[in-house]
């Protein structure tokens, strides 16, 4: 870039630094589990957001910005990886929760999902979720992951994850499926069911 | 024969439709019958929250909820994740206590001061 950065510019990118960057890392971490590559991207964000400052122009928050520009950059980092990795779990796609349903097909009662409360408005507020749907996500098997986080966390439509990880439609709607009812269980088992979650 | 073989509501069942008389319990059988099974219904509830469902499909899904607080359950947790996972970047220093160092604080410092040179 050069010359177009004043003295006033510099002050506030490392003051984002300060503030953002342990949100912008543990974000890159969660989804790429490699402290290498999570410190690289954010290194990435805050260089592009540099040199895209002017058009930021204060529409949303400075994080929500930033977000935005570490999002895609892990979209970037995948479409690089697509090509080289399998992205077709298939270890991941056995039957493992056929225990929730009994042989005719119906939910096996007791082991139904339970109702979910508070509401996501109220439960944005408290760390404590935050840390153990970042538990969960974790234990994601890493393929499931990346598919998941793409299409519910970066909201990249799923024509477009297809075509950046070489996956065909039926792979990408059996791996969400398994994602979501992994995590569903995690999150009732380890929040929604708890005292510290919702429903006490 | 198989007992109750279409009968997805057991006694407690607190689904708008249960087995709480005759006409409910043929209600019962009879949308259990015609509708999806519970595995398969999540399966097309996953799917629906990527591409749109068809109408017919729709109506189907209306139906069994009416006998199956579960499955209207999985739908309203699905939406709820992608709700909170849209949030999740903005609280991710929340989530965890991994490190962001100090040396990869001031390296991403001192890469951002050579730029503006």
């Amino acid at each position: 870039m050069g010359s177009g950065m004043s003295a006033t510019d510099l002050q506030r990118a490392s003051s984002w630094v300060d503030d953002h960057g342990e949100c912008l890392y543990r974000y890159a971490l969660v989804r790429l589990r490699k402290p290498e590559v999570a410190e690289d991207l954010v290194q990435e964000t805050f260089l592009a957001a540099v040199r895209g400052y002017e058009r930021f122009g204060g529409r949303s928050s400075e994080r929500s910005w930033l977000v935005g520009i570490l999002k895609n950059k892990i979209v970037d980092y995948f479409r690089k990886r697509g090509r080289e990795t399998s992205f077709t779990d298939m270890e991941f796609l056995s039957d493992e929760f056929s225990e929730k349903f009994a042989s005719i097909g119906f939910w096996n009662h007791d082991l139904g999902p339970h109702e979910w409360k508070p509401e996501p408005d109220e439960v944005m507020h408290r760390t404590e979720f935050w840390q153990v749907l970042g538990d969960c996500l974790s234990k994601l098997p890493e393929k499931i992951r990346t598919v998941f986080t793409m299409r519910e966390m970066d909201d990249v439509p799923s024509k477009e994850i297809c075509a950046i990880l070489a996956i065909t439609d039926r792979n990408l709607w059996v791996m969400l499926h398994r994602a979501r009812m992994a995590l569903r269980e995690c999150l009732e088992m380890n929040w929604f069911d708890t005292a510290t979650g919702g429903t006490v | 024969m198989p007992e109750e073989p279409y009968n997805p509501s057991p006694i407690g069942n607190p689904s708008v439709l249960a087995r709480r008389s005759w006409w409910q319990t043929m209600l019962v059988k009879f949308i259990g019958k015609h509708t999806p099974k519970c595995r398969e219904m999540v399966r097309i509830l996953s799917q629906s929250m990527d591409e749109p469902m068809p109408l017919v499909m729709r109506i189907k899904k209306r139906l069994h909820f009416l006998i199956c607080c579960w499955c209207q359950r999985y739908e309203e947790q699905l939406r709820y994740m992608r709700q909170t996972a849209r949030q999740f970047a903005e609280h991710a220093d929340e989530s965890s206590d991994a490190p962001f160092s100090a040396e990869a604080r001031e390296r991403i410092k001192r890469k951002l001061a050579e730029s503006a040179r």
